[in-house]
């Protein structure tokens, strides 16, 4: 327990967390979002929680572990501290390129005219990739103004996804993008920040979703390519192939995932099959039947 | 207020807002100025008090189609019912193209378009072949 004066505003490092209270920590938000954090993340784990303690002007663990149970906002934050957010602009562009090469093709054959192509990024942090694919699709696609394209983004954490609907950007998280797509694209809104085109704001859907949780993918059907990358890898075994089913549901017959460059969906899951085309390795679900 | 020449401006209707984005990047770069609407009833409101050269008109679009939108526009007196019509539709049947003319469509387009085919189309339509000035 942390011995502080409570009169003294606290400090992070007034804090000190429990072996027991660790493990309950971990317990708890496991059971919440399906992320792993074992012994050898405990200075990090602890620097969090103490952090956000201290944020949210809980007098220690136990008050704030209460806290957490009854008051959605803090949970909030906390999944934004402990949630990885930092991503940039065109990040694995050969995902992209075996989007527009190879995926849509087929995807479209399927489609009769009116019928929507659904693409979904998950997690989306900020905002990055949904708005790297809606440029990707603008840029490279011959058949952008064919169809009726909606793309949606996709993260556990509400923070990120005010931050990706407000479209305001570093020159970092613009880095990799070709500079005449930078002038096309974005407004330059002070010293190396930059503002997305409205109209591409306007193209992005978003929406919090726990991929865990089964009743909140339910509202998700008929995605034809999901971006999932380097989310599983935050999960255990059995989070990672209940987020492998619920995504197997929320995919339309024949669609596809696309996972981080280090993911395989091969070890986690048998319910898809793998796709080796010319630009990238993805996991398709099977046109026909699948699990019930 | 701009220098030089004034542009032409076009009205881009279509419900789908990544297509509006290409067409009016497309547009914008050879000059035209763009504004958009997401289906007639908008496209209605905005003809009514703006001006403009040309519409860009897509047909199957929610609460007011291309179609619609044509016929009632074409039904006014004045100058926003004279307007000329580009429709640019995903549907390649004969008919869909009679009906669209009949309407009051001035030329139609099957998606997709390229920028490029885009560009000169409306140049011609407005009569700006180099690159939207207005003489």
């Amino acid at each position: 327990m942390a011995s502080v004066n409570p009169t003294e505003p606290l400090v992070a490092s007034d804090i000190r967390i429990t072996d027991p209270e660790f493990r309950r920590f971990c317990d708890f938000f496991y059971r919440r979002t399906g992320i792993v954090f074992g012994d050898t993340q405990r200075v990090y784990v602890d620097r969090r929680l103490a952090d956000c303690i201290v944020a949210a002007g809980s007098r220690g663990f136990a008050e704030h572990f209460a806290r957490l149970l009854v008051e959605p906002r803090e949970m909030e934050r906390l999944i934004s501290l402990f949630t990885v957010n930092e991503t940039y602009f065109y990040r694995e562009e050969y995902q992209l390129r075996c989007l527009t090469s190879t995926l849509l093709d087929g995807i479209v054959a399927r489609k009769r005219i009116g019928q929507p192509v659904r693409l979904w990024s998950m997690p989306c942090s900020t905002g990055e990739e949904p708005y790297s694919i809606a440029i990707w699709l603008l840029e490279n696609w011959a058949e952008v103004d064919r169809w009726d394209i909606e793309i949606i983004g996709s993260d556990i954490d509400t923070k990120v996804l005010e931050a990706a609907e407000a479209g305001e950007y570093s020159e970092r998280a613009l880095m990799r993008l070709p500079r005449p797509l930078v002038d096309k694209y974005f407004t330059r809104i002070g010293d190396k920040r930059y503002r997305i085109d409205e109209g591409l704001r306007g193209s992005v859907q978003f929406s919090r979703v726990n991929v865990i949780d089964q009743a909140e993918m339910a509202r998700w059907r008929g995605i034809d390519v999901v971006f999932c990358r380097n989310m599983l890898i935050y999960f255990d075994e059995v989070s990672r192939r209940t987020a492998a089913g619920n995504l197997y549901d929320s995919l339309a017959p024949g669609g596809y995932i696309c996972l981080g460059h280090t993911e395989s969906m091969s070890r986690i899951s048998p319910l898809f099959e793998v796709r080796r085309f010319p630009d990238a390795i993805v996991y398709q679900k099977p046109e026909e039947g699948g699990h019930a | 207020m701009r220098d030089g020449p004034a542009s032409a401006r076009v009205l881009v209707v279509d419900d789908g807002s990544l297509i509006r984005l290409y067409y009016r990047e497309a547009l914008e770069a050879a000059g035209f100025e763009v504004a958009e609407a997401i289906n007639g009833i908008e496209a209605l409101e905005k003809v009514l008090t703006d001006r403009f050269d040309l519409l860009i008109v897509d047909i199957n679009m929610p609460k007011m189609d291309g179609v619609s939108f044509l016929r009632t526009l074409r039904a006014r007196d004045g100058e926003a019912g004279a307007i000329p019509a580009l429709v640019i539709s995903s549907e390649a049947g004969e008919q869909d193209a009679r009906d669209a003319r009949a309407a009051g469509a001035n030329y139609y387009l099957v998606k997709p378009v390229a920028a490029a085919d885009l560009t000169l189309h409306v140049a011609v339509l407005t009569g700006t072949p180099s690159g939207g000035a207005l003489a």
